[in-house]
């Protein structure tokens, strides 16, 4: 099949290789059904994963996952694979908002005996958790304390009294990224930072109590502690105005490394240094501070709504049960030990829009979920699901232990708003079950439903293509928007 | 005050953005404006301080990104919104002066959070009665 000039072929009902062709240097690999393919390959997703294919030192594939939309340099839901020696590291392979992630919590409540007070509780939720553009955080970090955040991550959230212990156990490397030096983060990156923690921003971040309706896998649900008609709360953020400016520095100096070796590719938003070049690995150790204050943030987030919770129901922590099932960034680079032609080796795995979805008997994973595999979770467009999946052995094989991350947006954001003209979106919520707060109504009117991909056919997609596996489905009843 | 003009143009993700200046201090002064405005409603911002700063760049497109960013820079880091722009070319550069007034949370609904000013795709063509820049915004 051609469409444009690019050649796919079609390997499976889940899967697409584009052929090299010119300088890529791997073939292109998209998982998506053949319904979604025709709506994939009306933007620049496609000529990007091409585009990502003649990386130096990229392995196998560069990938594509079925909520795959136009990005910056490479496309959001883009996943690529680097050897160590000949290979690069691309900021734009990582985001602007790096460690952007979900993180969810489960509790003993069941959401229809939260239904009466739900109204008092979102609006609690909303004055609590500071939200939106230019908002700032119950902290104001001291410089040392920010650097201490950089490199420990959670683990410094919860030592400051945010959160309780296990709550590390259950986060994506335990909450802290090795190898973080503040010293590679400027200046005005730390400066935005400073009174930034703690807060949830604005755009597609949310915070959101969910409903679950629905459970796919037993066993798994079981070991994330997940039960029908429970509530569950879902976080999305990342690492602020910090992480932006992070990526944002080390573009310019990726631009300078690539004229310097002479680095040629077919778009400069691909702006790159080898791995083990003085700028790749200072980059890196920027990246895993930013990463660090991502997991700090989220779990500063977590513990304010935790806390909140426990003001508004006047009840106690044990009655509560509300804990960490796990937190999960989707926009990162990390170095990891993958199987390329027969040899386990380790590998740099960029996952920009993707998500992590190691197996079970994986042993980055907590040994609570080894049986089952690790939890990620899906979240969809607000008025409609969001899916817990567990991390499958197909991940390893096909996508370097990754899979999706959202919905994936399908329509631009001014015609998202052209479309709401003259309608209310939390009526139209309301009649959907979903209350909404938000910091600004022109970014909920970019955030209607209607301009995201179905999340239900991109999560089929990963689990018929056997990386990750469907666990629960999740329905917002209550959503806080930045 | 007359109000510059400025457009979106689609983009799935991020903002795409064309703006048009007479000439080239009026492209950049436009273009700080129509940043400015996509974050909060300019109407709010009173000009009631100023702020200045100096840009080089080896051509108008390199110029127009490092003044963005500047100007990004002065609400991210330093909390300050923009109600006007003027830009001056000063060899071998451009002088840009904005007046506008610290954020205030309370006053200013800000809309956007913009992450970043990207510089691929930025594009600046002579256009029937002056200029034309393209840019795309992350958000």
């Amino acid at each position: 099949m051609k469409f444009q000039d690019i050649s796919l072929k079609k390997l499976s009902e889940t899967m697409w290789e584009i052929p090299r062709e010119g300088g890529m240097r791997v073939p292109g690999l998209i998982f998506a059904s053949e319904a979604m393919m025709g709506e994939i390959v009306r933007d620049e997703a496609v000529r990007q994963v091409m585009n990502v294919a003649h990386l130096p030192g990229i392995l196998r594939y560069s990938i594509g996952m079925p909520d795959i939309h136009w990005g910056y340099g490479f496309p959001i839901g883009g996943v690529a694979a680097m050897d160590l020696d000949e290979g690069v590291v691309s900021p734009g392979g990582v985001g602007y908002d790096i460690n952007c992630g979900v993180r969810l919590l489960r509790s003993d409540l069941t959401a229809s005996s939260l239904k009466p007070r739900l109204p008092e509780l979102l609006a609690a939720l909303h004055r609590e958790v500071p939200s939106g553009v230019g908002s700032t955080g119950p902290l104001r970090l001291s410089p040392q304390d920010e650097e201490k955040v950089l490199v420990d991550g959670s683990r410094w959230a919860v030592s400051a009294g945010f959160g309780a212990a296990e709550d590390t156990a259950f986060t994506e490397s335990g909450g802290k990224y090795p190898g973080a030096d503040p010293d590679a983060v400027s200046d005005v990156a730390k400066k935005r930072g400073r009174d930034q923690l703690g807060t949830l921003g604005s755009g597609n971040h949310f915070l959101e109590i969910d409903e679950v309706t629905e459970i796919h896998d037993e066993a798994a649900a079981s070991a994330y502690g997940l039960f029908p008609g429970q509530a569950v709360v879902q976080i999305h953020s990342g690492s602020r105005g910090l992480g932006y400016q992070v990526c944002d520095d080390y573009l310019g100096d990726m631009a300078d490394y690539m004229r310097r070796n002479r680095i040629e590719l077919p778009d400069r938003q691909l702006a790159c240094a080898h791995i083990r070049s003085p700028e790749g690995e200072r980059y890196l150790s920027a990246l895993a501070a930013a990463a660090n204050f991502a997991f700090a943030n989220r779990q500063l987030l977590a513990h304010r709504a935790r806390e909140t919770f426990l003001k508004v129901l006047k009840t106690g922590p044990r009655d509560l049960g509300m804990r960490l099932v796990y937190d999960c960034g989707h926009n990162n680079a990390k170095f990891e030990q993958h199987e390329v032609e027969g040899r386990k080796r380790k590998v740099l795995v960029h996952r920009k829009g993707a998500t992590r979805a190691f197996p079970p008997g994986d042993p980055e994973i907590p040994a609570a979920y080894r049986g089952v595999g690790q939890p990620v979770f899906i979240p969809g467009e607000m008025g409609n699901a969001s899916y817990v999946l567990a991390g499958q052995p197909g991940a390893m094989l096909l996508s370097f232990g990754s899979t999706c991350h959202g919905a994936g947006r399908r329509m631009s954001r001014t015609a998202a708003k052209a479309s709401v003209r003259g309608r209310s979106i939390a009526q139209d919520m309301e009649k959907r079950g979903v209350l909404v707060a938000c910091a600004s109504w022109k970014t909920l009117a970019e955030e209607i439903p209607e301009a995201y991909k179905d999340v239900s056919a991109v999560v089929n997609v990963v689990h018929d293509a056997g990386i990750a596996r469907k666990v629960a489905r999740l329905k917002p009843i209550a959503v806080v928007k930045g | 005050m007359k109000e510059r003009q400025y457009r979106l143009l689609p983009h799935t993700a991020d903002i795409r953005l064309e703006v048009r200046g007479k000439d080239l201090p009026e492209l950049f002064a436009a273009s700080v404006e129509a940043l400015f405005s996509l974050i909060v409603d300019r109407r709010r911002v009173r000009p009631v301080s100023s702020k200045s700063w100096n840009v080089s760049g080896k051509d108008p497109e390199e110029q127009l990104f490092s003044l963005l960013r500047g100007a990004l820079l002065l609400f991210s880091s330093d909390r300050f919104l923009v109600r006007t722009a003027h830009a001056t070319m000063k060899v071998p550069g451009v002088e840009m002066k904005v007046a506008g007034e610290p954020f205030d949370p309370l006053r200013h609904a800000a809309d956007r959070e913009i992450k970043a000013v990207t510089a691929h795709g930025m594009t600046i063509e002579r256009v029937p009665g002056g200029y034309a820049a393209r840019f795309i915004v992350d958000v």
